[in-house]
């Protein structure tokens, strides 16, 4: 991404209003947005690890909860964009908000991986302790997405 | 003793220093309380679901309240610690922020509900009423609250 680009961006009419007016409300719902987005998430990652809700069928399960998943993911984007309008040259060469990005990449891959590979024997196991395939999928998310929030809180103690 | 002496007697005690003068404490404390606060924020997003007849509705009501509760009492006291641990290495972010006394009224407000909607959901063959339904989403908005008064304890 350009500087120029970049600079644009947090001269912006909106960038300066959210950073001088709105950005303590534009986090704190980004914190809320977080919450639904990893508690669920977490949530259906124990039960891939066969621990939490093991008596409901793992597909009822994610599709019970993972609309609240992607609808407060769509919330984190926005507030999150709002954030970044803010201070965007400072943001994109803040160590920790790069880190962040990455392990969201890698969180997705590890998604895109399950649903393409590992999800296509679910009916086999959707009622019993799911595959070594499937746990591991469980395990690497909850790693990556508490590395989501533990660098995403860094990026305030970086800049 | 008076705030100041309170903020002054804490400052000075060997885990304030500790915290103080160790880089990542700080940081690494609130990562803690992030995540159990998302993990309760789930649980207590699925029961109130659950109340209103939705999400993980598959299951009975008393049965997730049974699983879900005393994991979001665990959470509770894992953020309880975190809290303190913030509060005894910066107490002046906290003991004179009327911020900070908003949030732990909210808590004890979302606490309570949670409680009276527990001792509802914990009933065998519990039918929760309208009024059951309001107090579960308004108990949702009382949690988000919270989240929103511990994120402005660092901008008041």
């Amino acid at each position: 991404m350009s500087v120029e680009f970049l600079e644009w961006l947090q001269g912006t009419p909106l960038a300066l209003y959210v950073g001088e007016t709105w950005f303590p409300l534009v986090e704190s719902l980004h914190v809320i947005a977080i919450a639904i987005v990893a508690g669920t998430i977490f949530l259906v990652d124990t039960r891939l690890l066969g621990l939490v809700s093991a008596k409901l069928p793992f597909t009822y399960v994610s599709d019970r909860l993972l609309p609240w998943t992607w609808g407060a993911f769509a919330a984190s984007v926005l507030t999150g964009t709002l954030m970044f309008m803010g201070n965007a040259v400072s943001y994109y060469v803040n160590t920790p908000f790069r880190v962040k990005m990455l392990l969201l990449l890698l969180a997705g891959l590890n998604m895109l991986f399950f649903q393409l590979v590992t999800f296509r024997s679910v009916a086999a196991w959707d009622s019993t302790r799911p595959p070594a395939a499937a746990r591991a999928a469980g395990l690497i998310s909850i790693t990556l997405w508490c590395g989501v929030i533990g660098f995403g809180r860094w990026i305030g103690f970086a800049s | 003793m008076t705030m100041q002496g309170v903020i002054d007697w804490l400052t000075a005690t060997r885990l304030s220093q500790a915290i103080q003068t160790t880089s990542w404490a700080i940081p690494g404390i609130q990562v803690v309380h992030i995540v159990c606060l998302a993990i309760l924020f789930a649980l207590a997003l699925s029961l109130s679901l659950r109340i209103a007849g939705r999400g993980l509705a598959m299951e009975s009501l008393a049965s997730l309240a049974g699983r879900f509760l005393p994991a979001m009492g665990i959470c509770l006291a894992v953020l309880f610690v975190s809290g303190a641990l913030l509060i005894i290495a910066e107490p002046f972010r906290t003991i004179t922020n009327p911020i900070f006394y908003l949030k732990m009224g909210l808590l004890i407000l979302a606490v309570a509900m949670t409680l009276w909607l527990a001792a509802v959901a914990r009933r065998p063959a519990a039918r929760p009423s309208a009024v059951h339904v309001a107090a579960a989403a308004l108990s949702m908005l009382v949690w988000a609250g919270i989240i929103i008064a511990g994120r402005y304890i660092a901008y008041v």
